[in-house]
């Protein structure tokens, strides 16, 4: 278990007064505080050590154990009395246990191993603290987009039933108030912050509610027109082809795009763009007649 | 009106056991709708996450409401400019 030098986490010297710690506390915790630095993991991490240095050095009897057998507290029989004492409280009133427990995951295992789990006396009368937030990463397909579907989560061991939007977008968080870490003190729980991770789509490109395809076109259809069967994300379409379409000409198909995010039955449009495809292993025929193809055009023109 | 979305103010401050003054000067900084019905003050469910979060900047952090005005405002920009950088992150990923 690794040291903690509360000092020097605050950046204060051994000796700090009361309002020397208060001033470095409040500084740094508004520097590092998690609505400030929103799904900052390093500022979160560091909010928690300068919370952790306070707890202790604002906290005189606290302050004086630390300073005693700060580096050397792993051979502190003094420290053993102390969790020897508090683990047999803790048997006579289980209850308690329950309660710190919930709080402790915001402390370090250095600081719980001085002070206990149990926040003590100086902890209960601080004000109620929202649990932490959670961020998770939730990975899709496309086609998992496409409707407004209801999906089960395991996050942090908890179930969650959600409903997922169509059209939300690839790298977008949603909010889900009251699914994080649960609060202190009776303070509310803290909110799961779901951010989706939406896969690349073999045939079809996205951009917000529009998407983009290649469509091959053989060449016959090309130069004469005639229809031609497409893929879009709900099924096949047919579709005509103007006489002498060329490659790179696009095609729009108003509302077979993707569902506009939280606008019921409202889709964006497919973009499809030619490409047309030459015939390849042409038969002595075949070549007799383009050729006498190249001839008339070289003629013409 | 139907109050279904709408958190009351009285409940929401003493819970944090917080004046309601407090909501009253986030209002006239325009940075909390209050909608009153049936003589009763409310401010919309979709705030909430918000004005927790200038509540604890104010009592937590101490920090004045000219300063929870600026760093709403910020916050906004950057949230924002995530919401660019995701859109341009997704239209780059057409031509890749």
């Amino acid at each position: 278990m690794e040291y903690i030098d509360y000092y020097k986490v605050l950046g204060i010297s051994k000796t700090a007064s009361e309002g020397d710690i208060k001033e470095a506390y409040r500084k740094l915790v508004r520097k590092y505080h998690p609505d400030l630095n929103p799904n900052d993991k390093d500022a979160e991490r560091k909010f928690k050590e300068v919370n952790e240095a306070n707890e202790v050095l604002s906290d005189p009897e606290k302050r004086k154990k630390y300073d005693k057998h700060g580096k050397d507290w792993q051979h502190a029989d003094e420290i053993e009395n102390a969790q020897k004492q508090r683990q047999s409280q803790s048997r006579r009133n289980p209850g308690n246990q329950n309660n710190s427990s919930e709080f402790s995951g915001d402390f370090s295992d250095f600081f719980e191993s001085m002070f206990g789990g149990d926040m003590g006396s100086s902890r209960s009368r601080q004000s109620k603290f929202k649990g932490q937030d959670i961020n998770a990463e939730l990975q899709l397909n496309l086609e998992d987009v496409y409707e407004s579907q209801k999906q089960t989560l395991t996050v942090n061991g908890k179930n969650i039933r959600l409903t997922i939007p169509a059209g939300v977008e690839n790298g977008q968080t949603i909010r889900i108030a009251g699914h994080g870490n649960p609060g202190a003190n009776g303070g509310p729980n803290g909110d799961l912050y779901l951010t989706f991770s939406i896969a690349e789509h073999p045939k079809f490109k996205r951009d917000g509610s529009n998407l983009y395809a290649t469509v091959n076109v053989d060449l016959y259809t090309a130069l004469l027109g005639g229809e031609i069967l497409v893929d879009t994300f709900d099924g096949q379409v047919k579709l005509k082809v103007a006489p002498e379409t060329q490659s790179g000409v696009k095609a729009k198909l108003k509302g077979k795009g993707f569902p506009v995010y939280k606008q019921e039955k409202k889709f964006g449009d497919l973009y499809l763009t030619y490409q047309v495809q030459l015939p390849k292993n042409l038969t002595a025929q075949e070549k007799v007649l383009f050729t006498e193809l190249a001839k008339l055009r070289k003629n013409g023109n | 009106m139907e109050t279904k979305n709408l958190i009351p103010i009285e409940q929401f401050c003493s819970f944090y056991k917080i004046e309601t003054t407090f909501i009253d000067s986030l209002e006239s900084f325009g940075l909390v709708e209050v909608i009153v019905v049936d003589n009763n003050p409310y401010f919309p469910e979709d705030q909430l996450a918000a004005v927790e979060r200038m509540r604890r900047l104010h009592y937590e952090l101490a920090i004045n409401l000219e300063g929870v005005d600026a760093i709403n405002f910020l916050l906004q920009r950057i949230e924002h400019l995530n919401q660019e950088l995701m859109y341009v992150k997704n239209r780059l990923g057409l031509f890749e």
